[in-house]
């Protein structure tokens, strides 16, 4: 199996801080992987560093093949690494639908849309658009203004997006924040049959419960480091992350 | 080399006006934290307020001048709160355009006033002074002691008195500020009475050191911008430096370039600075 | 031909040329959130580069002061005003459009003063302050009225902009630059540049507005530095700012109510040299009141800025 995301020796300090301390681990393509670890313990900011939101101070990222160090976010969305962040990123003033389609017609759009060329596609992109928001419980909510979802749709939709593109790398940074319980579950098989599509998924989450029974492998941080690497039972029952999480709230 | 140092003199009293004219327009700017472009009006509004009592009205110089310099403070002081503070939340990319607006209003209110051309302030004929290789007018001094003691009285009433801590506090950070019981509003209040009253002094000496018109004021708006831009938001020192240098370098260009080159030399200043010194001279403000 | 319709004609042409600029700055205002205070620029490009395009070369008089004219053809130098107009907004755009809100504005305003204080000072290609007289006027001998010639002209030009710029909101295009205005974070995580939006919108303005100074120049027959002030950037912000950024219909309406209301006070008869000025100010303070008001009591578009 091939690799989807390496992370060499990765560091990341702001000012006297080092939020991401020498970390490296990688993980596979197809793997769906859970990310934890206590408040303050670099998940996000090794998200922002996988997905080129920021530059490692020092240590490098690698996806696929390359390089990703100076590489602008949007070119690595491009290249098939999808993210969610922690609050559900989205376009007010636009429909549900609207949403989702800020990802299609990636080819020329200033060409394309002085042409007219985007409107050979556009019942294509728009039918693939409605497939996604059906996919994820929203099919009915299409046409509503965004900024009338519930979080947890806006969630929903946000996920829906970032697979219009078929990624082959999806990281989705708290999926489960400001969801209420009973689309929990709607987001887990979400997840489980995007990871089924063969797409690697990493997921950031507090909610331990949340990765129990979805994923077969979770690493745990602290402070800026991997504490520990292993199946949610290892995790569970080791030391470092026992007193890890003791420390703080969960 | 006589030459070099006839202009550096012209320059350095140029600088001492510009420190004046940018030294409200820098209050301002940390203080209500947007660029306010109709800044170099309350400079015309003094100066033709001067010339209008001196030459029309026939009143003594020193009360013509101490009337610009009142109406200065009046209108910055009306503007701030009408026109500006309701609109502060919007932001300062809309205080900024709103200026524009500012400006279109007090321009249009000065020339309905005293109509355009050219204007002179009267004033008592000095002959020049030769200082060595250096030919000044008294005027030109007297603007320099009158920018001296105006910075320096700045630098007071900021450091040592207790507005001035509360105008300091609000310049760093308003809302910290009114947490911890700074009045902010008084402090905001003397900030636009003094900004607007050292804007009315550099009017008056707009005025004194030569030709007025209409349009002088706009004119002025992009050299106090490459001034107050190279300065950063440091210090009144930095501002002074700032100050000095701009205005040297423009008159000591003079040996070099034709004059209409000085004001390209402040844009290219405004642009060089916002692109590579986007924090000025004083850095980062801690 | 009654002094009436010259009128009617002067304020279709008018309304045409600055309409093309007022619809160029709603896009890159309304729709990519820039703000541009050096418009003017553009519009000066337009002109000097057909007037030195279309010039003969310099006569041996002293007025004649530059020192290349190319005797291009009308329609060819009018493109070629165009592209100079983009590359003179990727130049400064390329300092320009890294900063934002009233940097960006006091970046191309800067940019807008230098160029003026350019057209004066660099002789050799402006021709200085008297800059270039009697621009040629394509089709001049075919034609009678050769106003009404320039009101189609203008008035064609107005609405294939107008077209254009509908065209590229009503298109993908223009649902991601609304979704720039919305979340540009969002944006980045579709796979798309903002950066590369809003410089694309910043040369496409530019290009229509060099048009429109194109048109200019050629009913004028005279481009001179003077024309090219700062004036002209604020008219068409006020009168955008006055309309309503964001529909053009609304933005031409209020260019076209300035444009008409400046040509009543010019047709007022007044007596004396003072009374035109006082007017004049009047005119001016009002604008400014107006504007200072419109901003007061109508929020803008939260995230244009």
């Amino acid at each position: 199996m091939s690799e989807a995301l390496r992370f060499e020796s990765a560091t990341r300090r702001f000012g006297g801080l080092v939020a991401v301390n020498d970390c490296s681990f990688s993980v596979s393509s197809g793997e769906l992987v859970g990310l934890v670890g206590p408040n303050g313990a670099g998940k996000s900011t090794l998200f922002n560093l996988a997905t080129g939101y920021l530059a490692p101070s020092s240590g490098r990222v690698v996806v696929g093949e390359e390089d990703t160090t100076n590489v602008p976010p949007h070119e690595l969305a491009r290249k098939g690494l999808s993210r969610t962040f922690q609050t559900p990123v989205f376009f007010p003033e636009l429909s549900a639908l609207d949403n989702v389609l800020v990802a299609a017609h990636q080819e020329l759009p200033l060409v394309s849309a002085i042409t007219g060329a985007w409107k050979r596609e556009s019942q294509h992109q728009e039918e693939r658009a409605r497939m996604l928001l059906r996919r994820v419980g929203l099919e009915q909510r299409a046409s509503v203004d965004s900024a009338e979802l519930s979080g947890g749709e806006l969630r929903m939709l946000e996920v829906a997006r970032q697979l219009f593109n078929q990624p082959s790398l999806l990281l989705l940074d708290e999926p489960t924040a400001g969801v209420a319980p009973h689309l929990q579950e709607n987001l887990a098989e979400l997840i489980r049959s995007v990871h089924e599509e063969g797409v690697a998924v990493i997921v950031v989450e507090h909610n331990l419960g949340f990765l129990l029974g979805m994923v077969d492998r979770v690493v745990c941080m602290a402070q800026g480091s991997v504490i520990a690497d292993g199946t949610p039972t290892q995790i569970h029952d080791d030391p470092a992350v026992i007193a890890a999480y003791l420390g703080g709230p969960k | 080399m006589s030459a070099f140092v006839q202009l550096a003199a012209l320059g350095i009293a140029q600088g001492a006006f510009l420190l004046m004219a940018s030294l409200g327009f820098s209050l301002t700017r940390r203080v209500e934290g947007f660029l306010n472009i109709a800044h170099a009006q309350y400079l015309s509004v003094a100066a033709f307020v001067t010339y209008f009592l001196n030459n029309i009205a026939q009143i003594h110089f020193a009360i013509a001048a101490f009337a610009g310099v009142v109406a200065a403070v009046i209108v910055g002081f009306v503007v701030g709160k009408l026109v500006y503070e309701p609109i502060r939340h919007l932001g300062p990319a809309v205080s900024l355009i709103t200026s524009v607006g500012v400006v279109y209003m007090l321009d249009g209110m000065i020339e309905i006033i005293v109509g355009t051309g050219s204007f002179l302030v009267t004033l008592p004929r000095v002959a020049p002074v030769r200082v060595g290789p250096v030919t000044i007018t008294l005027y030109q001094v007297l603007v320099v002691v009158i920018a001296v003691v105006v910075t320096l009285a700045t630098v007071r009433i900021l450091n040592h008195t207790k507005i001035g801590t509360a105008i300091r506090i609000t310049a760093l950070d308003r809302y910290l500020g009114a947490s911890r019981g700074v009045d902010v509003k008084k402090a905001g209040n003397a900030s636009w009475l003094l900004s607007s009253a050292i804007a009315g002094v550099a009017g008056v000496a707009l005025a004194v050191l030569g030709a007025l018109t209409t349009h002088k004021g706009f004119d002025q708006i992009l050299i106090i911008l490459a001034v107050a831009l190279l300065a950063g938001l440091g210090s009144v020192a930095a501002l002074s430096i700032s100050a000095m240098t701009i205005g040297v370098a423009r008159e000591v260009s003079l040996l070099w370039l034709p004059a209409g080159f000085r004001d390209i030399i402040a844009f290219g200043i405004v642009i060089l600075v916002l692109i590579f010194l986007p924090y000025g001279i004083s850095g980062r403000v801690e | 031909m009654s002094p009436l319709l010259a009128a009617v004609i002067t304020v279709g042409i008018l309304i045409g040329i600055y309409g093309v600029v007022a619809i160029a700055l709603n896009f890159q205002y309304g729709e990519a959130g820039l703000i541009n205070f050096g418009v003017v620029a553009y519009f000066a490009i337009g002109a000097y580069t057909f007037a030195i395009l279309t010039a003969g070369p310099p006569s041996e008089t002293a007025l004649d002061q530059y020192r290349w004219g190319f005797n291009l053809h009308p329609f060819l130098a009018a493109l070629v005003a165009g592209l100079v107009g983009v590359i003179f907004s990727m130049i400064s755009g390329w300092p320009a459009l890294r900063l934002r809100g009233e940097y960006l504005a006091l970046t191309t305003f800067a940019f807008a003063e230098v160029l003026q204080s350019s057209l004066v000072n660099v002789r050799a290609v402006t021709n200085g302050t008297s800059g270039f007289a009697g621009v040629v006027q394509p089709f001049r001998d075919a034609v009678g009225n050769y106003n009404l010639l320039i009101l189609v002209a203008a008035l064609a030009l107005l609405l294939f902009t107008m077209w254009f710029f509908q065209r590229l909101v009503r298109s993908p295009y223009g649902r991601t630059l609304r979704a720039i205005k919305g979340d540009e974070v969002g944006v980045t995580a579709s796979g798309k540049s903002p950066e590369k939006y809003r410089r694309e919108a910043f040369f496409l303005s530019a290009f229509f507005i060099a048009l429109a100074g194109v048109v200019f120049v050629i009913w004028l027959t005279l481009a001179r530095p003077t024309s090219f002030g700062a004036e002209i950037t604020f008219f068409v912000w006020i009168a955008m700012i006055l309309g309503g950024e964001g529909n053009n219909w609304r933005v031409l309406a209020a260019i076209s109510g300035l444009i008409i209301f400046d040509e009543l006070i010019g047709a007022l008869p007044l007596e004396s040299v003072e009374a035109v000025q006082r007017v004049n100010a009047g005119q001016i303070f009002l604008t400014g009141l107006l504007f200072v008001l419109v901003l007061r009591w109508r929020t803008p578009r939260a995230g244009a800025i």
